[in-house]
């Protein structure tokens, strides 16, 4: 039993981070599939939220209002970032439009620098209570939170995208952005959105780990960076795929840290990415190469 | 070819000479100006070296700070743990990144665009994550200390000055190799991959081959910058080598101006400068170069060679 409690622990630390993984991987996802762009300030929308509910919290918001507001509050940053400065530059090179993402990751990294200092911030869980214990495992409640958020918020992009007219309009700018527009659908807007829910679903990731996580202004770049990874081995531009390759990425990397090493996990997990790379370039999920 | 073309031709002296004299235009404050100056020349050879990788081969990397990393513990290993002579261990380091270039080229460049990207940044991770934990050989997250002084031929670098000119003259060696390389029918052969792939196979191209080869001598060029840096410092760090250090990098490239050579080795001269200049706001430096790129992204895509080149055609030098 012993043994097999640390195999229990392992596969929940591993769903959490996993699940993380997998927002960050999504909210990507969505940008790239309607401006065919990867963003590489995705991780300060994580930063951003939650250092913001940290702050509001802090200040004698309750929980709930403060995860709302900080919520809205970087889904219209996303939307703003998009029609100041993206929109600009539509239409250049795709390395321009790269390098932008990294300059607003650039600013708005600062400007956390600037307005939370080098501190790291933490939020009460969102349900306070003793950790359970389940099969010999200790979980922390916030587990739950977490893979449940992670849960609806899929839901809710699954029903966004299929079943809305705004969603089916993003997903024919996805598909083919001239026919779009031809059919009277402004891709711009579309691309507005896209950044807008990218933003929404960063900030989510980093609010609701922000109780098990020490968050400051630098703690952008790993998840971004594995978001990344996620969204590769998923094969870019599929959700499903994305979210499955950040939960596996999850485990993959609990389970390095609990029975190889902490010290070697990055490495394994990156070389592995290189070789998927190497052998299916598209990506494990994707049907169409 | 009249006075004016061979003046023309000859424009490279110039710089040259404002740099040979810099350390003697701000005497008791030569130390600190020409300090900061090695800095900037060492990130040239490095943002140069991108250049050609990325503005000409059209190769995209985020992890070109990888291959600095090995040149600089290459030199740092090799000279305080085994004493061997600082040139010699600079061409060991030459030859191992030359040779790990070579070996994971090929199948990574066989990769585009954003994978190529992932591909490149999860190297430069690998890289970092195993200099951290082979502690015995690097001394692990806090660094390797006492690298001696560069020598040459017997005569050891004692201070700034003799670093100062030794880097900057590598610098120029490199910016003239890589104009040579541009100006070639090989600097042609990459800006056709660049363009189309399919087409330059087409003609009978040896893509690969092209993209390899161009992949190791850039990386060679990040290897010395390395071990100019080791040497210089006598300090280093796996935080000096990390992706973000890459991503300083592209800033340069694209601050200066893409597929220009001469403009890279601007933005690279011109982010390293910034912060002496506004040492005062510190905390406000991210923020300052994340705006600084964001406005040359906006309004002028060319970068800072563009408005020189714009200027001087206004003022009639152009060829034309």
């Amino acid at each position: 039993m012993g043994e097999y409690s640390h195999l229990f622990q392992f596969f929940f630390s591993g769903i959490t981070t996993g699940s993380i993984y997998a927002l960050i991987a999504v909210s990507l996802v969505i940008v790239y599939r309607v401006s065919q762009l990867i963003c590489f300030s995705q991780g300060e929308f994580f930063v951003f939220g939650a250092l913001f509910m940290a702050t509001l919290i802090s200040k004698g918001v309750s929980l709930p209002l403060a995860f709302v507001i900080s919520l809205f509050g970087s889904m219209a940053m996303g939307g703003f970032l998009q029609w100041l400065l993206i929109r600009r530059i539509q239409g250049s090179s795709i390395g321009n439009l790269i390098v932008m993402t990294i300059a607003i990751f650039l600013a708005l990294r600062g400007l956390a620098l600037i307005i939370w200092g080098r501190e790291s911030y933490v939020v009460r869980p969102f349900t306070e209570s003793q950790p359970i214990t389940f099969m010999g495992a200790s979980l922390q409640l916030q587990v739950f939170w977490i893979a449940g958020i992670t849960v609806f918020v899929l839901l809710l992009i699954w029903f966004f995208f299929e079943k809305t007219m705004l969603g089916l309009a993003m997903r024919a700018c996805a598909e083919n952005p001239l026919g779009a527009s031809l059919m009277g659908i402004s891709v711009n807007r579309a691309a507005f959105f896209a950044w807008a829910w990218g933003a929404a679903i960063g900030a989510i990731a980093g609010m609701t780990i922000c109780p098990l996580l020490f968050t400051q202004y630098t703690s952008g770049v790993m998840p971004m960076v594995k978001g990344f990874i996620a969204m590769s081995i998923g094969g870019l531009s599929s959700i499903m795929g994305s979210v499955i390759a950040g939960l596996m990425l999850g485990l993959v990397e609990s389970y390095t840290i609990g029975l190889i090493s902490s010290k070697f996990s990055d490495a394994i997990v990156f070389t592995l990415l290189i070789l998927v790379l190497l052998i299916r370039p598209s990506g494990l999920f994707n049907s169409q190469r | 070819m009249n006075i004016m073309e061979r003046l023309k031709k000859a424009w490279w002296i110039l710089p040259a000479v404002i740099l040979g004299i810099i350390p003697l235009i701000f005497k008791e404050k030569s130390a600190y100006v020409s300090g900061i100056l090695i800095f900037a020349g060492i990130y040239i050879i490095l943002a140069v070296g991108l250049d050609l990788l990325m503005g000409y081969a059209g190769q995209i990397s985020v992890g070109h700070a990888s291959f600095f990393a090995i040149g600089a513990y290459s030199s740092a290993i090799l000279t305080v743990k085994y004493g061997i002579s600082p040139l010699l261990a600079m061409f060991f380091g030459m030859f191992l990144s030359g040779l790990i270039a070579w070996i994971i080229g090929r199948p990574v460049l066989a990769l585009k665009e954003y994978y190529l990207a992932m591909a490149t940044l999860a190297f430069n991770e690998i890289v970092i994550t195993l200099i951290i934990e082979i502690e015995w050989l690097t001394g692990g997250a806090s660094g390797l200390k006492n690298i001696p002084s560069f020598s040459l031929f017997g005569f050891t670098m004692k201070n700034n000055l003799h670093y100062y000119y030794f880097v900057w003259f590598v610098v120029f060696l490199v910016v003239a190799m890589t104009i040579a390389i541009v100006k070639s029918p090989m600097g042609r052969t990459l800006i056709a991959i660049h363009s189309d792939e399919v087409a330059a196979r087409t003609f009978g191209i040896n893509s690969t081959k092209y993209k390899t080869g161009i992949f190791v001598l850039v990386n060679v060029f990040a290897s010395v910058a390395g071990s100019l840096y080791a040497h210089y410092m006598g300090f280093i760090a796996p935080d000096d080598f990390g992706v973000s250090t890459s991503v300083n990098m592209l800033v340069m490239l694209f601050l200066g101006g893409f597929g220009t050579i001469y403009g890279p080795a601007i933005g690279a001269l011109f982010l390293k400068i910034l912060p002496e200049l506004t040492y005062f706001f510190q905390d406000y430096e991210l923020l300052i170069n994340g705006v600084i790129l964001i406005i040359v992204l906006v309004f002028m895509p060319k970068g800072m060679y563009g408005i020189f080149v714009a200027m001087k055609r206004k003022i009639g030098f152009s060829r034309e």
